[in-house]
């Protein structure tokens, strides 16, 4: 029984991963009729793996960012620019003539090389979040300190991104772009569909796998220690900037990742994603799922999402903004563990009944 | 005599926008020995600790440590994570320890070395490691909790774990604000011999407020009044004082 509990979170995750793994077969088979229901359980992969970086900064080491769609949206122009390339074969794209350039700028050009454009999905995420962080924690600003100022550079990434329309067109964001194996759209197109959703599929697991064997490792312990004594662990010997800024970096790399895999299936990228409404609703997916839980992140990401899929059509359009947000304040002032935390308390009181 | 001092502080003075907390303070902590600092409210007694371990800077005035078997070391500027790992622990005036960890993890966070970011994420705590975490644990009498929650400890089992999570560090110099604020009698008592105890591998800086506690334990004391120092001895020595008697001891009702 008590093995099963500790397993309880991997168990969990591997029903999540068999039934999604069936979802393209499925699709194949003709039994889920249109593939736009597995282009968006892609998408929700996604935001499963931005979720997970979030909840090991806010769940486990109590960094609350509310600017995680900064790094999302990198991770995705990086991938959106490769595949823009491939479809002007590296010359130059309609909105730069539109925007008055004659030429691929100079920031353009590494995406021409599949190799480099990859890495860059990882570097510049990571990199930008190391430089913030670094600056961040080394003066030791925390709490809603940090949540401000992780709104404010988000948003003016977000301008930024808007003023230069010639590079990045704008609001309307890179479009028209096909996933790393061609398009996947359409019933002739599932052979590339099925590689795409099997790929981020695989990119799940290892997301899920090594940020398990962090948390489980004494460097997770540290993040609860951050977490609740933030002073202690100074006073333990440990100089805490660094392990914030390091895990702050693996996040921000799992969210760049997470965009990337969302621009394969989405098709597009817009400055929209790295809005502020965008980011604080990852932190609801965190919330409501269970944070402090890897597994609970997962959940939350998948569940919200599927709902808003199902419901937000037709009647519940109007309303599902105002939904969504009760879920949140309903799930932070009763229900701190959220799903994840609920099932536990459960599961303890049968243990300790049937003891 | 010189050769026994393990910590000296000299004319600290501490200024906080025009107040002085601390004007020209003089101590010399001695190798193996458990100090006291003692005075009423607002002497600067925390005001010290923090000097000591940096968290406050002195407006004038020197820390040195003395390692055994090392140069001296300088205190001052130094951030506090490296000072743990120079070998100086503190205990703060509230128990602070993990509390969503168990006794055991609160330990193993504490061990001495393996700070950097690789070492946590791959490295495996030794069995000699453990075997030191459970001779600790079982010092402070809290051996059979090692796998309870933190957070669910008794008040006073909190402070005995904080003072524990300072030893595993095998440290030369322990400082504790308060350790025996909100216990019992028998439970004050118990702290003492626990001091009593590891006194003989490190020393012990204490600053308190219980005199029980303190005629239990001390072996030098220093009188802090209004941020001067007013006396410093043994405890007898400070007890027959007329002036500690009038401003200190005369006021808690002793």
């Amino acid at each position: 029984m008590k093995k099963l509990k500790n397993q309880g979170s991997n168990i969990c995750f591997l029903v999540i991963v068999i039934l999604l793994a069936l979802a393209p077969i499925l699709a194949g088979a003709g039994i889920i009729k249109s593939t736009s229901m597995v282009l968006f359980l892609g998408k929700c992969i996604a935001f499963a793996i931005v979720a997970i970086g979030l909840d090991l900064i806010w769940g486990y080491t109590g960094i609350l960012s509310l600017g995680h769609g900064l790094y999302f949206c990198l991770g995705g122009y990086a991938m959106a620019m490769y595949l823009k390339l491939q479809e002007t074969q590296g010359g130059i794209t309609d909105f730069m003539q539109v925007g008055g350039l004659t030429e691929l700028p100079l920031i353009w050009r590494p995406f021409q090389n599949i190799f480099v454009s990859m890495l860059m999905v990882f570097v510049v995420p990571g990199a930008a979040a190391g430089i913030i962080g670094y600056f961040i924690f080394k003066s030791r600003v925390k709490g809603v300190y940090f949540s401000i100022i992780s709104q404010a550079l988000t948003w003016a990434a977000y301008s930024m991104f808007i003023a230069l329309s010639p590079y990045t067109n704008g609001n309307v964001g890179i479009t028209e772009i096909k996933s790393l194996f061609g398009s996947i759209k359409g019933s002739g197109n599932i052979d590339n569909m099925m590689k795409v959703f099997y790929l981020a599929l695989l990119l799940l697991v290892l997301a899920y796998a090594s940020s398990k064997y962090l948390v489980d490792s004494k460097f997770g312990k540290l993040l609860i220690a951050i977490r609740d004594g933030e002073n202690r662990t100074y006073f333990s010997g440990y100089k805490v900037s660094k392990f914030k800024t390091f895990i702050y970096v693996i996040s921000a790399v799992f969210a760049g990742v997470a965009g990337a895999v969302f621009v394969n299936f989405n098709g597009s990228i817009t400055p929209s994603q790295m809005t502020i409404s965008y980011s604080i609703t990852m932190v609801i997916w965190v919330a409501v799922g269970g944070r402090g839980t890897i597994i609970g992140a997962i959940i939350g990401a998948f569940l919200i999402n599927l709902c808003e899929y199902n419901l937000s059509s037709g009647s519940l359009v109007d309303i599902w903004q105002y939904i969504i947000g009760a879920i949140f304040c309903i799930t932070i002032l009763f229900f701190k563990g959220g799903i994840v935390g609920l099932v536990k308390e459960r599961i303890s009181k049968v243990d300790r009944k049937t003891d | 005599m010189e050769d026994n001092t393990v910590l000296k502080i000299k004319n600290i003075s501490v200024c906080f926008d025009g107040f002085y907390a601390l004007t020209d303070v003089n101590a010399n902590v001695k190798r193996n020995s458990i100090h006291f600092f003692i005075g009423p409210n607002g002497a600067g007694k925390t005001t010290l600790l923090d000097i000591i371990c940096a968290k406050t800077k002195p407006t004038k005035g020197m820390v040195t440590f003395y390692p055994e078997g090392r140069e001296k070391i300088r205190l001052m500027g130094m951030p506090e994570y490296k000072i743990v790992t120079e070998g100086i622990g503190r205990k703060f005036q509230v128990p602070s320890v993990f509390v969503n960890l168990t006794v055991e993890d609160n330990m193993i966070l504490s061990l001495k070395g393996h700070k950097g970011i690789l070492d946590t994420i791959f490295k495996k705590t030794s069995k000699e490691e453990m075997k030191w975490i459970y001779q600790v644990l079982e010092r402070v009498g809290l051996k059979e909790h090692a796998g309870l929650r933190a957070g669910a400890l008794a008040h006073g089992e909190k402070q005995w774990l904080e003072i524990g999570m300072q030893l595993v560090q095998r440290p030369e110099i322990i400082m504790l604000d308060e350790p025996a604020a909100g216990m019992g009698k028998p439970e004050t008592f118990k702290t003492g011999e626990i001091l009593k105890e590891i006194k003989k591998e490190c020393t012990i800086i204490v600053i308190e407020h219980d005199m029980d506690f303190v005629k239990q334990a001390a072996d030098t004391v220093t009188v802090l009044h209004e941020g001067k120092v007013l006396m410093e001895g043994s405890i007898d020595e400070v007890l027959a004082d007329k002036t500690v008697q009038s401003v200190y001891l005369g006021r808690g009702g002793e």
